[in-house]
């Protein structure tokens, strides 16, 4: 039997959009406070230096500027942690990354507090630079930077739920190794000389953007009281309290953040960057300091998302049965530690059985600004180098490469390279479904023309979804109407889908219902937007809200009209009795009831609070089709697909957008986006000019096809994380695709036109 | 970005005195995309700009078969590429007028800002090359002319002197059995700056068998565009054949001194020189036949 929805499962067009796209929404730029003042940084041109002077005087001294800080001048009483980039706030005599914040002014106005920049005096000394991930690895490299100690993986936990008991340290790293770990099962090795078929290859992928269009931001006023009010653009109202009350040494209570709207990103704002300043220079001064960045800082000194370099072995039997990987996995993290080498690495080995298995992963670090998230972090990286090798094996092997894939693909039990074994996922589905997509039909569509080739790519990804206890208030008003509470930043179009299951819950109209995020002093708690995690985590807080909500209300009316709850049923903004719906109590009713001078019945609040559910690994396959030039290497990209297992689609159109956004970004990552640093580890192309970022004319309409494969307690409905599997396999799918139409393979992402010539040797040297 | 005057001249005669009077501290407006940008992004400072677009000489864009185009330097590459007459006799102009920027960009950007702000990828000084434009200068002295391919002496400099300002650019009229295309290669499909262009015109033979003469322009590949004589020597009395194309398209690789930069390597630009100027040259001479060939 099918159940039949009315509100959830149904195309419902986001509550807030309107107001987005017509410039109606108000972001943190936009806020102008009383008294309100303009903080802007000084940025290191170096990428490893000492600072051996820094004179602020004549900043200082610059009409309207209200105050010049460095790392001398902050309160020295704060907590310090070397080994965590937020309470870096200023260098400290040592520049660890190109961009750097090396002093801070302060002024009335923002033009001001930049003039003021260039009146402050800094002598460095330059140091070796260490920037390539292979030199990182070395044992006499020069290091990286002086404080190690504390290496914070907060991060990395609110992506996955990996364990940080898997790693493994050795004692005699190289001095730029922060983390190294190694999981194996089997014998690989005997594998491997048993097998018919060895497939070994090496990846890189280079330092991505996250190409948010909203610049980090931040304002925070600091009270008389020493309270703390915070505007930022940020993913998680409540971590960016966390964060700031630890750096400011001040109790959360201290702290209260309230909602904005973000303009994008994509994992770059768990970490409050954008807040930290502001606030330590808002405690000195006590007024509202304002602090964003340009264009230009923010890809400069933002957190953007790490290369890594990956070698690959995988063993087939000449049926197709993959019987070893081996792989080697480092991801350079920048600056400082916590890269998602551990997800990553995982990702890499998660696809496929391997009965035998081993996976080397290496966490460096270099002088560079330091990594942050990027919508399934480090799983793009990974699937390129799993996914290029798997069609290369099927191109040795003579195989079908989706029947490959279909072969060899995990199931409910198979394990992780990690050693946890899979729940009830649906990858095969999803491969199964890719045959019927117009995109796999339409394959062979259009012939090569025009001395260009066409040919078409696919690989499969997947993103295991990270989890977090949450929490949702339903309240019903006097005039009938519902209000949610939530503290969970909606970045992806969550409030619209708590607004559906709200509705159904309660059999009232959306247009009834309205959902907030309360800022942290009121809202209920939620973890940092992230992990893929928001609807299915705090959706069930809500569903449950909702359901304690109607309980309630089913008490007062089966009091009332002298019934059982059981005989009772909620429909269209009323509450009958099943049967005789005439027997029946409107919800405005109830309202004044509830909220009536006198009146003996309670307020109608529900509560919802769920622990972290179920995981929910959610997995894609990913199709593209190009036509390349192979002149010039000018790749046109025809047609892409998306198919994915969303357990249980909340709201198909925002699910829809969320993967064709992904899908986008991740031929971005395929075939353009890439920030290019010179040899001194200066970054060379800090615009959206030179950093590109492909515009709606590079990008074909994007086919997206659902699969869903419910996991009971997942998420509301058997829900999945949708945000990040469509991420993780674009890139590669545009690489077997170029691959397919010129049968020459790159190596290194992106695969620009110029990776591309060079692969088909017409480039010299 | 301090504070500055801003002026609109109604005639080129009040424009050089404006201009004359601050020397290195005025700047002339036209489009403004790429003066604003510059002087937002702080790469110099301004006390006077001198807005162009009121002045009539600066404005014009006309076509007569025997004087050819005049085309003021303050048009906007809408009106080009808007323009029939401009499309039948000078597609390779049109070419170029589509591609600077995208649809809001060119309803401001002018041909003669694309010129004056003399980077070695601006858009329409290959084609203005390849179609022989001189440039028409105004200034505190005489009026002159210098040929495009002249104009630019290094990255953002001009043969502009103090007070000088260009008026207008004049292409002759298109030969007989001529033709000419501008193609530029960018790793984006707009909204990007040219790694390399080529600009290319042709004359053919009366029984369009052989080349007469042809002229070729690199973009991007040296510190102004670049004027590749080589490669129209190369041509000159040969058959039309894919093997004289590739002799020019040889001599523009040898002709080309890139840089290394973000955008590219010295060994792609050497290389998409050899490849663009075979493929405009293809272009050029389809369209001295009378085919029709689209740009970018
Ligand atoms: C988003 C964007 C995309 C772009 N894309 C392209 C592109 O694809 N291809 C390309 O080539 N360019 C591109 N540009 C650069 C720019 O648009 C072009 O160079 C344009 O043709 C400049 O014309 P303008 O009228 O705006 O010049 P302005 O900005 O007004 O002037 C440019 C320079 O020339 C000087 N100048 C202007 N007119 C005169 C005159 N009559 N006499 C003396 N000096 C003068 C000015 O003082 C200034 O130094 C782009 C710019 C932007 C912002």
């Amino acid at each position: 039997m099918t159940t039949t929805y009315r509100s959830v499962h149904q195309r419902q067009p986001r509550l807030e959009g309107a107001a987005k796209v017509t410039g109606g929404t108000v972001y943190t730029a936009d806020l102008r406070l009383h008294r309100m003042v303009h903080a802007k940084a000084l940025r290191a041109p170096y990428a490893h230096a000492l600072i051996k002077r820094l004179d602020v005087s004549k900043a200082r001294a610059y009409p309207g500027v209200v105050g010049v800080f460095t790392a001398a001048d902050l309160p020295q009483h704060l907590p310090r942690d070397g080994a965590n980039r937020l309470h870096t706030v200023l260098a400290d005599k040592e520049v660890m990354y190109y961009g750097q914040p090396v002093a801070a002014v302060v002024a009335d106005e923002a033009s001001v507090a930049e003039e003021a920049l260039d009146l402050i005096e800094v002598e460095y000394q330059e140091l070796p630079a260490v920037l390539d991930i292979l030199d990182a690895l070395k044992q006499d490299a020069p290091p990286v930077r002086h404080s190690m100690a504390g290496i914070d993986r907060s991060e990395l936990a609110a992506h996955t739920t990996l364990a940080a008991a898997d790693e493994q340290t050795t004692e005699k790293t190289p001095p730029n190794v922060t983390h190294r770990m190694v999981w194996s099962r089997g014998d690989v090795e005997r594998a491997f000389k048993e097998a018919d078929v060895v497939v070994e290859r090496s990846f890189r992928a280079s330092w991505t953007h996250q190409g948010y269009i909203e610049p980090m931001s931040g304002i925070v006023d600091c009270d008389r009281n020493g309270d703390y009010t915070v505007w930022t653009s940020t993913q998680g109202d409540f971590t960016t309290r966390e964060g700031l009350a630890k750096v400011l040494g001040v109790p959360e209570t201290k702290v209260r953040v309230n909602f904005v709207e973000m303009g994008g990103g994509f994992g770059a704002k768990i970490q409050p960057f954008g807040a930290v300043l502001p606030a330590i220079i808002a405690r000195i001064l006590r007024r509202p300091v304002k602090y964003i960045f340009s264009r230009s800082e923010d890809l400069r000194s933002a957190d953007p998302s790490s290369q890594a370099y990956i070698e690959t072995k995988l063993a087939a039997k000449k049926d197709g049965a993959f019987t070893a990987f081996k792989a080697r996995a480092v991801y350079d993290s920048g600056s400082f530690p916590g890269s998602p080498l551990m997800a990553g690495a995982n990702l890499l080995g998660a696809y496929y059985k391997f009965p035998n298995l081993e996976i080397e992963g290496l966490e460096v670090i270099t002088n560079r600004v330091s990594q942050g998230a990027l919508r399934a972090p480090g799983t793009p990286q990974a699937t390129f180098a799993i996914e290029s090798t798997v069609d290369i094996m099927a191109k040795e092997l003579g195989m079908d490469p989706l029947e490959l894939r279909i072969k060899n693909a995990v199931t409910q039990g198979d394990l992780m390279p990690n050693g946890r074994a899979f729940s009830k996922i649906g990858l095969v589905e999803v491969l199964q479904r890719f045959k019927e997509t117009s995109f796999w039909k339409n394959r062979n569509g259009k012939p090569s023309a025009n001395g260009k080739k066409v040919g078409v790519g696919f690989a499969v990804g997947g993103w295991l979804g990270g989890g977090s206890p949450s929490s949702a208030s339903v309240e019903l008003n006097a005039d009938g109407t519902v209000s949610v509470m939530v503290g969970a930043n909606d970045v992806t179009g969550t409030n619209t889908s708590f607004a559906q299951i709200v509705s159904e819950a309660l059999g009232l109209p959306i247009e009834r219902i309205n959902v907030k995020t309360g800022d942290t002093s009121l809202a209920p708690y939620a973890g940092v937007s992230a992990g893929s995690k928001t609807l299915r985590t705090v959706g069930l807080s809500v569903q449950r809200a909702a359901q304690d909500a109607l309980d309630q209300m089913f008490k007062i009316v089966s009091e009332r009209l002298e019934c059982s709850s059981e005989d009772l049923e909620s429909v269209d903004g009323q509450i009958r009795v099943k049967g005789s719906p005439e027997k029946a109590i409107t919800f405005e009713l109830l309202g004044t009831m509830s909220t009536g001078f006198g009146s003996p019945t309670p307020v109608i609040l529900g509560r919802g609070n769920v622990g972290t559910p179920a995981a929910a690994p959610g997995f894609t396959i990913q199709g593209a089709k190009v036509e390349v030039d192979p002149e010039t290497g000018e790749v046109n990209i025809l047609d892409a697909v998306c198919v994915q297992d969303v357990g249980f689609a909340i709201n198909p159109l925002s699910v829809e957008g969320q993967i064709q956004g992904g899908v986008a970004q991740s031929l971005g990552l395929g075939f353009s986006e890439e920030m290019v640093w010179d040899d001194k580890g200066v970054l060379r192309n800090p615009t959206l000019l030179d950093y590109r970022i492909p515009t709606a004319l590079d990008l074909p309409r994007i086919e997206t096809a659902l699969v869903e494969v419910p996991v009971e307690g997942a998420g509301p409905y058997g829900a999945k994380g949708v945000g990040e599997p469509p991420i993780a396999a674009g890139a590669a799918a545009l690489v077997n695709a170029v691959s397919d139409a010129v049968g020459a393979r790159v190596y290194t992402l992106p695969a620009t036109s110029e990776r591309i010539l060079a692969a088909l040797g017409k480039l010299p040297g | 970005m301090n504070d500055f005057e801003y002026r609109a001249p109604a005639s080129v005669s009040e424009a050089v005195a404006l201009l004359v009077e601050k020397g290195e501290r005025a700047r002339v407006l036209a489009g403004g995309t790429d003066l604003i940008v510059q002087l937002r992004g702080g790469r110099f400072t301004l006390d006077r700009m001198v807005d162009v677009k009121g002045v009539p000489e600066l404005n014009q864009l006309r076509y007569d078969a025997a004087e050819g185009l005049v085309v003021g330097a303050a048009v906007p590459c809408y009106r080009i590429y808007e323009d029939e007459l401009v499309a039948a006799h000078y597609p390779a102009l049109v070419d170029a007028a589509r591609i600077i920027g995208g649809i809001q960009i060119q309803g401001r950007a002018s041909l003669g800002g694309n010129l004056c702000n003399a980077s070695p990828s601006g858009d329409s000084i290959g084609a203005l090359i390849a179609l022989e434009a001189t440039a028409v200068i105004a200034g505190p002295g005489e009026t002159r002319s210098v040929p495009v391919e002249q104009f630019c002496t290094a990255p953002g400099r001009s043969v502009l002197g103090p007070g000088e300002l260009l008026v207008a650019l004049r292409l002759p009229p298109p030969k007989p059995r001529s033709g000419a295309h501008y193609l530029r290669f960018i790793p984006r499909y707009e909204m990007d700056i040219a790694i390399v262009s080529a600009g290319v015109a042709a004359v053919l033979s009366p029984d369009m068998s052989s080349f007469v003469s042809a002229r070729v322009a690199l973009g991007a590949v040296a510190p102004t565009p670049l004027f590749v004589t080589e490669a129209g020597a190369a041509l000159a009395g040969k058959p039309i054949s894919e093997e004289s194309i590739a002799l020019a398209a040889e001599a523009a690789r040898q002709a080309a001194r890139p840089i290394n930069d973000m955008r590219g390597t010295v060994e792609q630009r050497r290389h998409l020189a050899a490849v663009l100027t075979t493929r405009a040259l293809r272009g050029a001479v389809a369209r001295a036949k009378g085919e029709q060939v689209n740009g970018h």
